[in-house]
């Protein structure tokens, strides 16, 4: 019986899909237990807050030089 | 299902019933979570739920003996609840197992030790799990799937239950975060509010005081509600919160939390090193912290059209939209030391037909009224410091620290 519900109502699935969670969080199991300290996720060393320099050499703002340059001498 | 005779089931559910008196007797609460775990599929419930099927009779066995029969309002229905389990009668099986949970539940709130914590968090953890597997089968049979909302509401009760000073109260934390689940599936996060204020201003509770597992994923849930919120930084602290207490072999956690966290962050003007995005496979974000870094607002709008339909679904969309200006602001800053270095002392002068050009090679077509008119914004927010001379069509920037970098602060609303 299951199985034959399961096939037969293809416009009833979008009404399925409110009830989802893409991003549901794992359960721990009770007993899981970790040490923080130890294997503990050092943020510090995952991001930067100092990336905005003044550095104008990558090709982007190369490209964006030439760009800058070459209208200019239209005019 | 291998023939079965009578005697061998009833040998099984004497068992069974057994095992369950015995667990309460001693206290045993891991052993009686594993009696009353229906979804763990256990070779031994489901040998089980093959005797109950051959036995139709179990109830006469429970009433049959006192030392059965004392728990046979949460035993007869859990039973009954397998037995539909196994053959596949969903919205049946939750029905039995609401009904055996509120009888567990009134013994729990009888007992005084907190000795059967582990098997009220199994029950918790089933009632959603066996709700939703039943909210599946009604809604494949085009009724009203309701099972979920039910499981929700018990929940509640089961909150009311341990929210008290005793020893108990160190689970409302997880039984508030199987709260949350629901309501996240449900789409009813406003529901979470009373719990949430319960959790952080009752005086019986200490945060602190709850399991680390517990608190990992509170706090995965509420900094997911601060982004739907916008309150970036709150979101912050308490995504980094349970990034940094997660269970570091719990990949997928891990993920999840960043998934969350990064835009957030960089919200906040700070950006993931690469190495996190490939060892945590978020290569979604590539492309967006690579257009933060250059300036670039094509690659920014790109990628939002690239991976629009997962951002819309994790509900993080509006975030990333949102960094167009710290795009901008990165874009005319380059503008800006380009200018520098040819001429540094026409350099805080940057032209608005300057700016239009390069949005123009960007693939963005915009007069330079509407460039102004952002240009404004970028003022107004603090990210850029200067003032228009409107006649010139110039904006003329500050001397001093012309693009204020956020630091960790949001961008001013």
């Amino acid at each position: 019986m299951a199985t034959e519900s399961k096939v037969a109502p293809t416009e009833e699935t979008p009404k399925i899909d409110l009830f989802e969670d893409d991003d549901e969080f794992e359960e721990f199991e009770v007993n899981e237990e970790w040490d923080d300290k130890e294997e503990g996720i050092d943020v510090t060393q995952q991001w930067e807050d100092d990336w905005d320099d003044d550095d104008v050499n990558d090709d982007f703002s190369l490209q964006l030089r030439r760009e800058l340059e070459s209208n200019t001498e239209k005019k | 299902m291998a023939y079965i005779s009578m005697g061998e089931a009833h040998r099984r559910i004497t068992d069974y019933l057994n095992r369950f008196s015995d667990s309460i007797f001693s206290q045993d609460a891991l052993s009686l979570k594993q009696l009353i775990s229906i979804s763990s599929n256990s070779s031994s419930l489901l040998s089980l739920a093959d005797a109950l099927n051959v036995f139709q009779d179990a109830n006469r066995l429970v009433k049959q003996s006192d030392r059965f029969s004392q728990f046979g309002e949460i035993v007869v229905p859990l039973l009954r609840c397998l037995q539909n389990y196994r053959i596949n009668r969903l919205a049946e099986a939750y029905n039995s197992f609401e009904k055996s949970a509120n009888a567990f539940l009134q013994e729990f709130r009888n007992w005084e030790s907190a000795w059967a914590m582990e098997a009220l968090y199994a029950i918790a953890y089933e009632i959603r799990v066996l709700a939703e597997m039943a909210d599946r089968e009604l809604a494949s049979l085009g009724k009203t799937p309701e099972k979920l909302k039910a499981a929700g509401s018990f929940l509640m009760k089961m909150f009311g239950a341990l929210a008290g000073k005793g020893p108990k109260r160190i689970g409302a934390l997880n039984v508030t975060c199987q709260l949350f689940k629901v309501y996240f599936k449900l789409g009813t996060v406003n529901l979470c509010r009373s719990v949430i204020r319960s959790i952080e201003t009752a005086k019986i509770f200490d945060f602190e005081e709850f399991p680390v597992r517990d608190k990992v994923t509170y706090m995965y849930y509420t900094g997911r509600l601060e982004v739907y919120n916008e309150n970036f930084l709150a979101a912050d602290q308490k995504l980094e919160y349970a990034l940094v207490y997660c269970n570091p072999r719990s990949e997928g956690n891990i993920r999840m939390i960043l998934k969350y966290l990064i835009p957030v962050k960089l919200s906040l003007g700070i950006i993931p090193k690469s190495w996190l995005l490939e060892k945590h496979n978020l290569g979604e974000y590539h492309d967006i912290v690579l257009a933060l870094k250059r300036g670039d607002l094509r690659l920014l709008r790109r990628a939002l059209q690239e991976h629009e339909d997962q951002f819309l679904r994790s509900g993080v969309y509006l975030v990333l939209e949102k960094l167009e200006l710290q795009v901008y602001q990165r874009l005319v800053k380059k503008i800006y030391i380009i200018q520098k270095q040819k001429d540094p002392s026409k350099a805080h002068q940057v032209k608005l037909d300057v700016i239009v050009k390069a949005l123009r090679w960007l693939e963005m077509d915009m007069d330079v009224d509407e460039v102004e008119c952002i240009m404004a914004i970028l003022i107004y927010k603090n990210l850029m410091k200067g003032y228009f001379a409107h006649k010139s069509k110039v904006v003329v920037l500050s001397k001093q620290d012309p693009f204020p970098k956020l630091n960790g602060k949001p961008v001013n609303s």
